[in-house]
């Protein structure tokens, strides 16, 4: 087996007294797509706020195609190829569709200030590369005829979508969606299962998927790691996390406690959680 | 990643070459039309009035720069102002002693005398753009509540420091023999720096407007500044997209304070002002505040307008001029009700047909 792109040994973090996320391991392999699925509050946003420099891991290493990059800053960890996604959606409300996704590619741009002030050559070549590159996202998360409206003026499923593909534009190499079905309805989310199938195709992408939706988590992923307050209770394949002692019990509670209404069941006010 | 197709889409030597220097050219033009054609026609209360209009031009639009575009609130915008003043104003005024022997206007449009309040005004935006760099890197990490205290204590630092200069010193002989350090400290204290040649005059005022509307649209519609409004939008989100914030921020800063330096310089040289500490203390950043938040946040047109009406205002309405306070404390009240954009909001005048921002919210206000 070839190294993992994305190698994260054993991070935790505690807030005050809460222990969010405790020893928590993972090794991506290059153009894997695996999920991270938990109970609400389980710590999986706090994973990838791990992951992304929001916060500092106090114990542990993570690793990005060889490079080590926990304790860096936020816009060095996208820089070194690690996109995200938020589960209560970011977008840059008051900045047109196209500009969302042209930020984005601001990362990887080379020409800097003076070039812009004083419009040289390769400052208009690059604006014009940045806005070819954007809107061949657009097109493909089916926003191009939206390009020049304002983010916060979309429709809900469109701003997920939009979340994507800005992150996309940042060209990484690993891409990490925190519950980007959250609130579609079953045909938008197996629209948005082949959307990612299809990036992950055509970008050579590494996919890390939070999702509540278990039949999406299930039929997609190819390995899925279960987290409970904090702690890694299963991992494996759909069908033997699926079959999991420790996994059931986490979603249905402690035999002691009232069992909730429906199994597992997505969150309809998830979207608005925490980053 | 871009670097192959950047470099195949490259645009012709011609397109970039009239692109580049064409707005320079236009802006050049106005203000000659201004200088040659508007000012003899209009007479002097409208010259000094054309002077002041587009001094608080480069201020509001400044400032625009840290408060509108990256969405930072600084409250001492005047003190960058007194920087600039103070540096430009003792370059020419000392320095036309040692050239020349007297501070007298010195020759006339390009002639020595106004390349050397060229050169003050290139020193005086330099030290002040110095000066937001110390304050702005520390305190730009910080969140917006901070950086406006920290703006407004240098603004007050820095008047209290000037308050304690010397006096000018006007006597040939005694500045033959004063150290470079004793001209430096003898700004006119509370009485303020009397004595600096008027060359500011129309023409030069604009085409320093004229130059920062080129920096400020530029930067808008350029990757670098969408990196600037990113910061605006959601700080989250532009740093999870690689933007580093803080280098951004205090780009914001150095630049904003630049201008702000620059028309200092410019007030320091204009008649009927008197450069003094009072003059450019909390007020005055109070008054550009109100232009960029009147403007609409982000809104270069904005702020321009807001800066034309607020200056010409009170110079007819008398009234006005004795309220002045008070309307605009009324009026910021009533804006914070009713439109907390801004006049214009956040974008141009000529963008607002767009649909107008709708109640879906987005990335801002989330936790
Ligand atoms: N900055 C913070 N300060 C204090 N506590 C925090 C912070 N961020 C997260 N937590 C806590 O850490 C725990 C894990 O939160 P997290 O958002 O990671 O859960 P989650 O698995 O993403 O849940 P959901 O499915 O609802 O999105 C929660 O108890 C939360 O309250
Ligand atoms: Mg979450």
């Amino acid at each position: 087996m070839t190294a993992p792109i994305l190698d994260v040994r054993a991070i935790s973090i505690a807030f005050g007294g809460l222990k969010a996320v405790t020893d928590f391991s993972l090794s991506l392999p290059a153009g894997a797509l695996q999920g991270l699925i938990g109970p609400n509050g389980a710590g999986k946003t706090t994973v990838f706020n791990l992951l992304t420099g929001v916060y500092r891991p106090q114990t542990g290493e993570i690793h990005l195609d060889g490079r080590r990059v926990d304790g860096l800053k936020p816009n060095r960890i996208a820089a070194a190829g690690l996109a995200r996604t938020f589960q209560n959606i970011r977008l840059f409300g008051d900045l047109t569709v196209l500009d969302n996704v042209r930020v984005a590619c601001h990362v990887r741009a080379e020409t800097g200030l003076a070039a812009a002030i004083f419009r040289t050559r390769a400052h208009y070549g690059e604006e014009a590369a940045i806005r070819e590159r954007a809107l061949s996202l657009l097109e493909i998360f089916g926003l191009s005829h939206r390009a020049g409206e304002y983010a916060r003026n979309l429709p809900y499923g469109d701003q997920r979508r939009l979340e994507i593909a800005r992150a996309l534009a940042t060209g990484p190499k690993v891409l990490l969606l925190d519950e980007p079905a959250a609130g579609m309805n079953p045909q938008e989310k197996r629209a948005l299962a082949d959307l990612i199938a299809l990036v992950r195709r055509q970008f050579g992408l590494t996919v890390l998927l939070i999702e509540h939706d278990m039949g999406l988590v299930m039929n997609i992923c190819e390995a899925i790691t279960v987290i409970d307050h904090g702690v890694t209770i299963a991992r494996g394949t759909p069908a033997e996390v699926q079959a999991d002692p420790a996994v059931i019990e986490a979603y249905l509670g402690a035999p002691d406690e009232p069992p909730p209404a429906s199994a597992p069941a997505p969150a309809p006010d998830s979207a608005k959680a925490d980053p | 990643m871009l670097g192959a197709r950047a470099a195949a889409l490259r645009p012709g030597y011609g397109f970039v070459l009239s692109r580049a220097v064409g707005p320079f050219g236009a802006f050049l033009a106005l203000a000659f039309v201004m200088q040659l054609v508007v000012v003899p026609w209009a007479g002097p209360f409208y010259e000094k009035l054309l002077m002041d209009i587009g001094i608080n031009c480069l201020l509001a639009v400044s400032l625009n720069l840290v408060n509108g575009f990256t969405g930072q609130f600084s409250i001492g915008h005047a003190g960058f102002m007194a920087v600039g003043g103070y540096v430009a104003g003792a370059v020419t005024y000392y320095g036309s002693f040692v050239l020349w022997g007297s501070p007298a206007v010195h020759g006339g449009f390009l002639g020595g005398g106004d390349l050397l309040f060229l050169a003050g005004c290139l020193v005086g935006g330099l030290f002040s753009a110095g000066a937001g760099y110390l304050v702005g890197l520390p305190s730009l990490r910080l969140r917006g509540d901070y950086l406006a205290i920290v703006t407004l204590g240098f603004g007050e630092i820095l008047r209290v420091l000037l308050q304690q200069t010397n006096d000018v010193i006007f006597v040939p002989a005694q500045i033959e023999a004063a150290t470079p350090w004793q001209m430096a400290t003898a700004l006119g204290g509370a009485l303020g720096f009397s004595g600096i040649p008027f060359y500011t005059t129309v023409f030069w005022v604009f085409v320093m407007l004229g130059l920062l509307l080129i920096v400020a649209f530029r930067l808008k519609e350029s990757s670098e500044g969408r990196a600037f409004l990113s910061i605006r939008e959601n700080e989250i989100a532009a740093e999870a997209m690689g933007i580093d914030t803080t280098r951004y921020k205090v780009r914001a800063f150095v630049l904003a304070a630049f201008f702000a330096g620059i028309a200092g310089a410019l007030f320091a040289h204009e008649t009927g002002t008197t450069l003094n500490p009072r003059e450019l203390g909390f007020q005055k950043s109070f008054d550009i505040v109100i232009m960029v938040v009147l403007g609409g946040m982000g809104s270069i047109s904005g702020a321009l307008v807001a800066a034309v009406l607020l200056t010409v205002l009170p110079e007819f309405l008398r009234e006005f001029a004795d309220w002045r306070l008070v309307i605009y404390a009324l009026s910021l009240i009533i804006m914070m009700r009713f439109r907390p954009q801004g006049l214009f909001g956040i974008r141009e005048i000529w963008e607002l047909w767009r649909k107008p921002p709708g109640a879906s919210p987005a990335g801002r206000g989330a936790s």
